[in-house]
């Protein structure tokens, strides 16, 4: 019943398709790869707010490719306010050499494939880069999907039936044993998201 | 920004750091994040090595033999060897689930190219010892800008009134020994050198019955005592001055002579041996016990192998128990016996006073009773100078070690046969005897009495031997370490490594019938006669230095001497960590020689 639902979805998703060259993005996936994903934006509102930077990185098996980091930085239409400078540390100074938005997104479509995509609170993420897809291509991002905090709630909840679970970010970092490595950036925290997904998902213990 | 932060983490690690800019760009574009879980076996003898393993986090734990070989964790890397011999008789598997950066064999023999990155890999035990030693030192700061104003002797200050008489003034000069007169005016300071004395009483018209003040120079330079001995020579320098006026919270505490200042970087040991010479009472002794610890930590600082530090401190030490000697020995008494030091003392590796243990020999035909005040004198000096009780009661000052030529060899014979813990003890002290004061033949008779008394007793040395084996070596399963939960996760040196090394070189030192008792030159020695050959030694000595420098930091550290130790090898810079590693995978190799050599699986 989902199946078809979400069968019906993409191929309504497909037909919208405006440019042929992005037809890869619905290809059965055969890499085996997943890519991990974060982004720095302007803010919290997807409508209005917009995306500074988008950083990702594949996955396959137990690895995390480093060696093929992908990091970009777009350039914004409005001033980006001290406010959120303070929490993702992008100031306009470092957006000079950023790319359009165009040229972002299309790089990232083609560093992400048809491969899935897994994140923290990825929703968001993904709710940011449609907005770019929908009005460039008339597509929402067609890949499938995994939450990381899903995955560990999981996990956790059948330890604790009934528990109130911590969701954050940090204490999901703490329990899994991963090493904060300083900085919040893009990188940095797709990197981490990805050390959760293989800790949760390799993990024999958990 | 972000690919910055896995850069420096791979930098920060040794001998990446080494690598140039584009190489390590290069390298960066080649390495991937794995993740292994717990139990995860990751090379062995039939599972060749595909990957050079850098740890981000968890541990790796690598068996010979099914034995601990070693324990890896965050910062370490493995296995150079692995990779380049392209196999391995060593089994690596993960004890903790591990996040590890990975680098690609072919990639990892293409960064062999670099000529300082393969000679790190490729060299053996001895020279990555140094190399890192090395490393480590340069990180040292020089002591020369860390130590305090307060570090420092200072001379009395001769503070006088302004209105205080030219010769009353000199007169309190004279009687504090000062070597310049602070005048105290209405509002601040001013100074009397030897030069304003010169030019203004003995060359000028001023006589002696004037006030101080209207001799004194004004505007005094001073400096807090808080403030760095560099800044202190800088003031020196820039303003032409011999000494400084000491103030802390405003208030003058003393006077900082340049001589002082000058010598306390030249680390001052001759005038430390100068006043052991110089003092003709207990207290000039007892003013001396500061001197002695910052000898230790100046030297230190500036990185002097730890080695040298105890000769120094041991040759200084034995002046000490002379001098003592000669207070509580009349003169007709003394080369009538011999005083000897034994144990850390007699083998010259004392640095900071652990207790002491020492014995009198007394000559035949001389009543031994004659010796018994002067040495419970002696021993009471001792004690008042800080060298610690000996809990054993090896001191003079117990009959048991104080006795005629005669009376020993009894008690040699005894030790030949005997195989009571308490025999094993004491022949073990009485080894590394060091004869300081009095007759010191009555130590080379008993000594060569000793060593022919052992002679081909092969049986005995095996078993005292044995306490070599007797505690662990803490190299093993818990995170790199074993540590001992009731210290706070900390380890004993002593008896994790150092005394398992002690022992075994002296009981082959007694089989082979070698004099000398410090540790170093006995393992020499050794050498020389071909019982072990010159790599094993040169690693032994290594390790000893490594064990003795890093236990030096922690007596330093210590409030206590039971506390001193003890380390948490957490706390230890990752470099310290890994020599203290490899000094105990030495006393591993040590020990399995000593067990070789003794039979000692033999010995119940």
């Amino acid at each position: 019943m989902f199946g078809f639902i979400s069968r019906f979805k993409t191929k309504a998703n497909r037909s919208k398709l405006k440019d042929k060259n992005f037809e890869f993005l619905f290809q059965e996936d055969r890499s085996g790869e997943y890519v991990v994903f974060d982004t720095e934006t302007t803010g919290l509102d997807p409508k209005k707010d917009e995306i500074l930077s988008i950083g990702a990185v594949k996955i396959k098996d137990n690895k995390i490719l480093t060696s093929q980091i992908f990091e970009v930085f777009l350039q914004n239409s409005k001033e980006i306010s001290s406010k959120s400078i303070k929490i993702h540390g992008i100031r306009p100074f470092d957006l000079k050499d950023a790319k359009t938005t165009k040229e972002g997104i299309v790089e990232f479509l083609n560093f992400v494939g048809s491969r899935p995509l897994v994140g923290y609170y990825l929703e968001f993420d993904v709710s940011m880069v449609n907005k770019y897809t929908k009005e460039m291509l008339g597509i929402t991002l067609p890949n499938k999907m995994i939450e990381v905090s899903e995955i560990y709630f999981d996990k956790t909840i059948s330890m604790i039936p009934q528990g109130n679970i911590d969701l954050r970010f940090d204490t999901i970092l703490k329990k899994c044993g991963i090493p904060n490595m300083g900085v919040h950036n893009a990188v940095n925290d797709a990197i981490m998201t990805a050390m959760i997904y293989l800790n949760l998902t390799f993990s024999k213990k958990k | 920004m972000s690919i910055q932060d896995q850069r420096k983490l791979i930098e920060s690690i040794h001998p990446f750091e080494l690598l140039s800019s584009t190489t390590m760009d290069n390298l960066m574009s080649k390495i991937d994040i794995a993740y292994y879980p717990n139990g995860t076996l990751l090379i062995s003898p039939t599972i060749s090595s595909i990957a050079f393993y850098i740890i981000i986090k968890g541990s790796v734990t690598e068996y010979i033999d099914d034995e601990v070989h070693n324990v890896y964790s965050a910062g370490d890397s493995f296995d150079a060897d692995a990779l380049i011999y392209g196999k391995t008789k060593a089994k690596f598997v993960v004890d903790e689930d591990l996040i590890c950066y990975e680098v690609k064999k072919e990639d990892f023999l293409d960064l062999m190219q670099d000529k300082k990155v393969q000679s790190y890999f490729l060299q053996d035990f001895i020279t990555r010892h140094q190399q890192l030693k090395e490393y480590d030192q340069q990180s040292d700061l020089s002591p020369f800008l860390i130590s305090k104003v307060s570090d420092i002797f200072l001379h009395v200050a001769c503070v006088v009134d302004a209105d205080e008489s030219i010769y009353g003034a000199l007169k309190k000069q004279q009687e504090l020994r000062a070597k310049v007169i602070i005048v105290k005016e209405v509002e601040g300071y001013s100074i009397v050198t030897d030069t304003n004395l010169r030019q203004r009483v003995l060359l000028g018209e001023n006589d002696i019955s004037k006030k101080i003040g209207s001799i004194a120079s004004k505007g005094l330079i001073t400096i807090d005592v808080n403030d760095f001995l560099f800044n202190a020579l800088l003031l020196m320098t820039h303003n032409a001055i011999k000494r400084v006026v000491v103030l802390e919270n405003e208030r003058i505490v003393g006077v900082l002579e340049q001589l002082d200042l000058l010598s306390y970087f030249a680390s001052h040991s001759h005038l430390v041996a100068v006043q052991i010479d110089k003092a003709s009472t207990l207290s000039d002794l007892k003013l001396l016990d500061q001197d002695f610890k910052n000898l230790i930590i100046t030297l230190r600082a500036k990185g002097v192998k730890v080695r040298y530090i105890t000769k120094l401190i041991a040759t200084l030490n034995f002046k000490v128990y002379k001098k003592v000697f000669e207070m509580c020995v009349e003169e007709e008494l003394r080369d009538k016996c011999a005083l000897i030091v034994m144990g850390s003392e007699g083998r010259e590796d004392q640095t900071l006073r652990s207790d002491q243990d020492n014995a009198l020999i007394i000559q035949n035909g001389i009543d031994t009773e004659l010796f018994k005040a002067p040495m419970m004198k002696l021993n009471s000096h001792l004690l008042e100078l800080g060298f610690p009780k000996c809990n054993g009661d090896v001191m003079v000052s117990n009959e048991f070690w104080r006795r005629n030529t005669s009376s020993y060899k009894e008690l040699i014979e005894k030790w030949t046969y005997d195989m009571s813990d308490e025999s094993v003890q004491n022949l073990s002290i009485f080894l590394d005897a060091k004869c300081v004061a009095g007759d010191c033949t009555l130590l080379d008779e008993l000594v060569t009495y000793l060593h022919s008394s052992f002679h081909s007793r092969d049986d005995v040395l095996a078993h005292i031997a044995k306490a070599v084996l007797n505690f662990e070596t803490p190299l093993s399963l818990f995170s790199g370490f074993v540590l001992e939960k009731e210290y706070n996760n900390r380890l004993d040196l002593k008896k994790g490594g150092i005394f398992a090394l002690v022992h075994g070189v002296r009981t082959l030192c007694l089989q082979y019938e070698i004099k000398a008792t410090n540790t170093i030159e006995r393992i020499k020695e050794l050498n020389n006669m071909g019982v072990i050959d010159k790599t094993f030694a040169t690693e032994l000595i290594e390790s000893f230095d490594t064990l003795s420098s890093i236990r030096l930091k922690a007596m330093l550290e210590a409030k206590t001497i039971d506390e001193a130790n003890y380390i948490n090898p957490r706390n230890l810079e990752k470099n310290q960590r890994d020599l203290l590693k490899d000094s105990f995978k030495i006393i591993n190799k040590f020990k399995k020689f000593m067990s070789f050599h003794f039979h000692l699986n033999m010995v119940v």
